[in-house]
């Protein structure tokens, strides 16, 4: 049997997720991270399609697996009164909910605040929604590059004189589900002072214009619309991504004079009149990114990094999957962690972006479907072997 | 109410990544008492957009977004003076933020390594580029660099040619607001479990790792071997005929993969001739590269001819995904975030009364709320006396 009391600071919290795909799952893992006992409720009838994406065996699907590590399955009929009295059951003995399905379903299969609320006063109850739960628009549905463009983000990144090209398409969900998880635990930290649970609703279109506050901010005082810029900065030249020997890519960003002279030393531009303030480095920033691609374009990046580094000069290889994979300070982080799933076997995962005195530890993979329902419905809702024998007979679980 | 009324929160940070964790915290009603540079004060000051008029160091519409709610102390806690006004302070805290490069904070006599014996209570959390002890070839970085060295960077935008230069992300500052968030995260179920524990905790946070962590969908199932890794810049992309196009007044994206979002292009087109040319079921059956070039050609030649908000919600309605690509005067107009109240009017004395953006998350029972503006450089010094 799984090991619940890991350590962390949300040791003894219960999370149910009624969740599918990534932006709800993220939050149960952010928070399984962070010590809870996160439990998902799932259905063979309506599955998470990141369990059949490119796979036969649905306890093998690499997206969910990727995103749901050191969680519980229990797998519930919720298309049966019994089901969703079983899960009404779970949440009378939890702490919180996420649900992120589409607008107004948990209403429809019975699972609506109003009626969690009566098995559990003080349930923090947390739904997401591209839009959030209520609105005009509340009804309108999509996928994290609708977010992104929705939220604002989109047509601020593309090449300069081009059509936007937005954000990466995975881009979104994750940011979404971290705003959500932040506003539980908060929503947690008041119930522990006070007793009181609530419902929190969570927008993932504003989740992302959260991620350009001060770019909207120059609206508001200016009346200014920002378009995509390349890689252009007010305040930084230069500021751009360079090619390297063996079709690299080197990013800098230099914020100071200090910088630029350190810089400038290293490339021989030292007595460029062109580029001898900032202002001029604005003015003629076409000129510089030119000198600077001609400086970098036979070098080799890892040389280079080291040699701007080693000046004081912010600079970074662009790194494809290739190298973020092979990152050592990533490993030597425990960013990169191996966990176990119910067979034995080992398996790489994501670890949190985080290190903390006193952690949880984090030892399992994602569950097999239905992996805990012996714990679920033994353990926690107190049921004997007949009775979950019974329900496994007429289907309610499986 | 307020979800963290009387959590008193000491800021020491300088730029946007711990500045926007102590705005999370202060809109929630912590007490987030920022120490700043006598005279110069935070250099988020220094960074714009600028509104026209005013004294200069109150003049960064940044700044004013980025310190709501909050209390301005000038203090430099790098003299001798000030560290040890600082010691005093860090007595009556709960929290300390810091985005400091890493070993600042031992500078200023804030060890993280003492904390268990000097501040046993105390939840201390440091942001940073690369995390604590950062190796020689990553201790410079802005928000930029890192977005490049987390994955992010090198994949933006989807779909790139191989010889144009991976992008920058939306904005200055996304770097750092995600890191902020996790932050805030982190220091919140710190002092939840301190509520009974009594204990404190040292938080690292690594501006990578928080985006790297972004990706764990696809960078998950690369470590765990179940995807491909290669130096392609389209390695995380999904292929088909989802994208942004142009409109008249704009651009909208559309997204399809499912033959039902092909059955309500149908409806909305009202079937017409091309779509004949498309096996049923292409999307998820038959999605080739010539196939997907000619969809995208018809879709761009019709939505030309479309206004965004008005062909967005006809398509919705339909069960076909489609979205306006908005801008910040789109979103001020948008009924949606009038009805959630996502923009709240701040009066600041001396920016006077501007819309700002506020949060994702609507609490029933402590909604997040903007009480103060932004503080003057120092304005709560003379407090400071009884303050602790």
């Amino acid at each position: 049997m799984t090991q619940r009391m890991r350590g962390g600071p949300l040791e003894g919290v219960r999370v149910v997720e009624l969740t599918k795909v990534w932006a709800g799952p993220y939050v149960g893992k952010l928070l399984a991270f962070l010590g809870a006992e996160v439990i998902r409720i799932e259905s063979l009838d309506s599955l998470d399609v990141t369990r059949t994406y490119g796979v036969k065996d649905i306890n093998k699907a690499p997206g969910f697996q990727a995103v749901n590590p050191q969680k519980l399955s229990v797998q519930v009929d919720m298309k049966k009164p019994e089901g969703i009295k079983l899960v009404l059951d779970l949440l009378s003995k939890s702490d919180v909910v996420v649900e992120n399905l589409r607008p107004g379903a948990v209403k429809r299969l019975g699972l609506g605040y109003d009626v969690v609320k009566a098995s559990k006063p003080d349930i923090v109850f947390v739904s997401m929604g591209m839009y959030g739960s209520e609105g005009p628009l509340s009804y309108q549905t999509g996928y994290a590059p609708c977010f992104a463009a929705l939220g604002g983000l989109s047509l601020l990144v593309g090449h300069e004189n081009s059509p936007p090209g937005a954000m990466n398409i995975r881009y979104a969900d994750s940011t979404f589900g971290a705003a959500a998880a932040f506003a539980t635990v908060a929503a947690l930290l008041h119930r522990r002072r006070t007793g009181e649970g609530q419902f929190i609703d969570v927008s993932a279109v504003e989740s992302m214009t959260s991620m350009i506050g001060d770019t909207i901010m120059d609206y508001s005082l200016n009346d200014v619309v920002h378009e995509c810029d390349g890689n252009l900065h007010a305040e930084m030249a230069p500021h751009g991504v360079y090619r390297c020997a063996n079709g690299e890519w080197l990013s800098i960003a230099v914020s100071s004079e200090e910088t630029w002279h350190s810089m400038s030393r290293l490339m021989g531009q030292t007595n460029n009149a062109l580029f001898s303030t900032h202002a001029k480095r604005k003015a003629n920033e076409a000129q510089l990114n030119q000198a600077v691609s001609a400086w970098t374009a036979d070098r080799d990046v890892h040389e280079l990094v080291e040699l701007l580094q080693a000046n004081g000069v912010a600079a970074a290889k662009s790194q494809s999957s290739v190298d973020l994979v092979a990152d050592p300070h990533l490993w030597a982080r425990g960013f990169y962690r191996e966990v176990t799933d119910k067979t034995g076997q080992a398996k790489n995962i994501i670890g949190p972006s985080w290190k903390m005195s006193r952690e949880a530890a984090i030892t399992d993979a994602a569950p097999q479907l239905g992996e805990h329902n012996a714990y679920v419905f033994g353990e926690l809702l107190g049921l004997s072997a007949e009775q979950q024998q019974q329900f496994t007979d007429s289907g309610i679980t499986r | 109410m307020s979800a963290m009324r009387g959590i008193k929160v000491l800021e020491l940070s300088e730029s946007v990544s711990g500045e926007y964790c102590g705005k999370l915290l202060s809109d929630f009603g912590a007490e987030v008492i920022k120490l700043e540079k006598p005279g110069t004060g935070s250099p988020t000051r220094r960074l714009g957009p600028f509104a026209a008029k005013g004294d200069d160091n109150e003049r960064s519409g940044l700044f004013a977004y980025l310190n709501t709610n909050k209390r301005s102390v000038a203090l430099d806690v790098t003299t001798v003076a000030g560290s040890a006004a600082l010691q005093k302070l860090l007595n009556h805290v709960d929290v300390v933020i810091d985005d400091h490069a890493s070993g600042w904070l031992k500078d200023i006599g804030l060890d993280p390594e003492t904390l268990d014996g000097k501040w046993p209570k105390l939840v201390l959390c440091s942001i940073t580029s690369f995390g604590q002890s950062p190796p020689e070839d990553r201790v410079h970085a802005e928000d930029f660099t890192v977005f490049q060295a987390s994955g992010l960077g090198y994949h933006t935008p989807s779909g790139s040619a191989d010889d144009m230069p991976p992008l920058k992300g939306a904005g200055r500052f996304l770097t750092s607001y995600e890191a902020g968030l996790d932050a805030a995260l982190c220091i919140s179920a710190s002092l939840y479990e301190r509520e009974v524990s009594k204990q404190g905790r040292f938080i690292d946070i690594s501006k990578q790792q928080v985006l790297a962590s972004r990706l764990d969908y696809v960078l998950g199932q690369m470590v765990a071997g179940d995807m491909d890794v290669s130096t392609n810049r389209t390695q995380f992309d999904l292929f088909g005929p989802a994208g942004i196009f142009r409109c008249r007044d704009g651009f909208a994206y559309i997204w399809m993969s499912a033959p039902s979002h092909w059955d309500g292009l149908r409806k909305l087109l009202g079937d017409p001739e091309w779509m004949n040319e498309f096996p049923e079921r292409w999307l998820e059956r038959e999605c080739t590269p010539e196939r997907v070039k000619l969809c995208r050609q018809y879709i761009a030649e019709w939505l030309a001819t479309q206004e965004k908000e008005k062909v967005a919600a006809e398509a919705q309605k339909l069960g076909l995904i489609l979205v306006a690509v908005n801008n910040a005067e789109d979103l001020k107009a948008s009924p949606q975030y009038a009805f959630r109240k996502f923009f709240a009017e701040v009066n600041h004395p001396v920016l006077g009364a501007a819309l700002h953006p506020t949060v994702p998350y609507k609490l029933s029972a402590t909604p997040a709320q903007i009480t103060a503006p932004a503080p003057l450089l120092g304005q709560h010094t003379s407090s400071m006396g009884e303050q602790p």
